[in-house]
């Protein structure tokens, strides 16, 4: 099945490999492609002109949620098997969904089973309960540590998670937006890596407000491509506090413009909405997928990353545009060379 | 004794000399969590105790962490921001080391010694105030760098820990600049000679007895992690002298100062 609204090629050579500040940019000078739908027209310009395309009364909505350390490496009782345990999901009964890779040959047939003891080190250990319903390759484990304990021994063992299209293990602090603040990101809320402080000072002098809300992103591939092309719809925990929720109220009462910055943003937001797209403060869960007959509620503008072709998030785009018209914008980023994924180019649509 | 109600506040350095009375200052002002952390976590258990005892309604977490490596800095700091929900109103850079003593000569100074005194007093500040302003920046905050007068002046065999504090002077008003335009405040504090190990450790001829102890010197940091001191930032204040060494009267400071 593929929900994606059309398919293309990627080629290999625009997927970032580097972040910016390691090509030689700084790390808002990235380039975006703006799709301004009142006007009906694009334009490539690069991020930090990206206040050209906003004006006051603008309301930007951040995930504000810190990646963490998300891999681990540990070994069942004797030893074998070895893993990599990928941390995906924190559940509301403390448990955590993890995504289980084998360290040696292919990565699912070491016998992974429930019932399992990993021992990661520094008296971390897991227990692996079962295997997840919904996304098989996930598996619920109990971990002997909760809490802020636990996120300490998460951050003295782990590494993040990094793809293979990465041309080096870039430390954690290539993989944290400048505004990060709680951890609980599998991988980092990309969309947003672009901005620096400068930025956001020179916005806010404009006249440009802001505000922080945090949603908990999963991982993006389960490392299994007939998984991965289905892009089943994690669960995803998120917080939208009292100040944040009363900003997005006001921009909505007063008509002003609410901009999503990822699509983990607009996920929560829309999750959060009411009829009239007001949002409440909350701290839920959410499993909404977005797609061409979602009604935006809340959000009205959307600055994100170049997804992949298959991946749900270009789904995410048709609640904003025809796929015709993403296609079309697509094709012109292919050819221009945008770069995909976290260290990559970004897309302003408004 | 509340003003430092609901605040939450990370203090490096904790587990001796001034971080520690600061530690059980801002306790008894009513702070409702803080985050302890020095190299040792068996350093803090017995100051979380004490707080226990003084103020059982304050959240103590202890973070043991080796600020002379980065990625310790972003493990401290997010294990703060998990254990305080995401908001952090006060941050005291607090933590410094001496270098070796007898303290040698610039000229005789190991280059590695250097680089771990400058790693722990400037670069670790840095590295925290840059990762925790996010927690800060929307509702405002205090951040609080520990100085010395030999952060003003060159004094023979103070090598590197001087230019350390010379950094942290020049470090302070910088971020006080740039952060001009937010809620956060940063402001340093020259707290005075005190009886501290690393005093003694420094200056092993003189006589410590002449020296304030560390718990006298409190009474400006919890002015600065209060609201009482919002819209103060980019000072620099000397917790031993008259007016705090002002040279003019802040808003709120002459009724509080005046009670020192």
């Amino acid at each position: 099945m593929s929900g994606a609204p059309f398919a293309f090629q990627l080629p290999e050579d625009l997927m970032a490999k580097e972040p910016p500040e390691r090509r030689g940019i700084g790390r808002d000078q990235v380039r975006l492609l703006v799709i301004d739908r009142k006007a009906k027209k694009r334009l490539h310009t690069r991020f930090d002109r990206v206040g050209d395309f906003l004006g006051e009364g603008d309301l930007i909505v951040f995930n504000s949620s810190r990646t963490l350390p998300a891999a681990l490496k540990g070994c069942a009782a004797e030893r074998a098997p070895c893993i990599e345990a990928r941390l995906a999901e924190h559940l509301p009964d403390d448990t955590w969904l993890v995504l289980l890779l084998c360290e040696k040959g292919d990565p699912f047939a070491c016998g992974l089973r429930a019932g399992m003891e990993i021992n990661f080190g520094e008296d971390l250990t897991g227990k692996v309960i079962e295997r997840d319903e919904r996304i098989p390759r996930l598996w619920r484990i109990g971990f002997s540590q909760s809490g802020t304990e636990l996120v300490d021994t998460i951050y003295r063992l782990g590494q993040p998670v990094r793809y293979e299209y990465v041309s080096a293990p870039w430390d954690l602090d290539y993989y944290q937006t400048v505004y990060a603040q709680e951890p609980g990101s599998a991988e980092m809320p990309s969309a947003g890596r672009a901005f620096t402080w400068k930025l956001l000072f020179e916005l806010r002098r404009r006249g440009v407000e802001t505000a922080y809300i945090v949603l908990h992103t999963g991982l993006s591939s389960y490392m299994d491509d007939d998984l991965d092309a289905l892009h089943p719809a994690g669960e995803e925990e998120y917080f939208i506090g009292p100040d944040a929720a009363s900003k997005i109220n006001r921009a909505r009462r007063e008509g002003r413009r609410v901009i999503a910055v990822g699509t983990t943003v607009v996920r929560a937001l829309e999750s959060a909405a009411d009829e009239n797209g007001l949002v409440a403060s909350a701290h839920a869960y959410t499993r909404l997928r977005i797609t061409e007959s979602h009604r935006l509620k809340t959000v009205s503008g959307l600055l994100t990353g170049m997804h992949e072709p298959e991946a749900s998030h270009l789904d995410l785009l048709t609640a904003f545009l025809p796929p015709e018209e993403i296609r079309g914008a697509y094709l012109e980023a292919v050819e221009r060379k945008y770069l995909w994924h976290e260290f990559g180019d970004l897309n302003l649509i408004i | 004794m509340n003003r430092l109600k609901d605040k939450q506040i990370l203090i490096t350095g904790a587990s001796r000399g001034l971080g520690r009375e600061l530690a059980l200052d801002f306790a008894r002002q009513g702070a409702s969590a803080i985050v302890l952390t020095s190299r040792r976590a068996e350093d803090l258990e017995e100051i979380k105790e004490e707080i226990a005892g003084i103020a059982p309604e304050t959240g103590v977490r202890i973070v043991a962490a080796d600020l002379s490596r980065p990625e310790e800095i972003e493990r401290l700091v997010a294990t703060a921001l998990s254990e305080f929900g995401g908001r952090l109103d006060v941050l005291v850079n607090n933590a410094s080391v001496l270098g070796p003593t007898p303290m040698p000569f610039l000229l005789d100074y190991p280059l590695e010694d250097f680089r771990e005194v400058l790693n722990v007093n400037l670069i670790a500040p840095f590295l925290l105030i840059k990762k925790a302003l996010p927690a800060m920046i929307e509702r405002g905050g205090s951040i609080i760098n520990v100085t010395s007068d030999a952060g003003r002046n060159g004094y023979p065999g103070w090598g590197a820990y001087g230019i350390s504090k010379f950094g942290i002077e020049g470090m302070s008003e910088t971020w006080a600049a740039e952060l001009e335009d937010s809620e956060v405040r940063v402001n340093r504090v020259d707290p005075g000679d005190m009886n501290t190990r690393m005093h003694r450790d420094a200056e092993p001829d003189e006589d410590p007895a002449e020296w304030s102890d560390p718990a006298d010197v409190t009474e400006v940091f919890i002015y600065l992690a209060s609201d009482e001191s919002k819209g103060v930032s980019g000072r620099r204040f000397q917790a031993q002298e008259e007016n705090w060494g002002l040279e003019e009267d802040l808003p709120s400071v002459e009724t509080v100062a005046g009670g020192k």
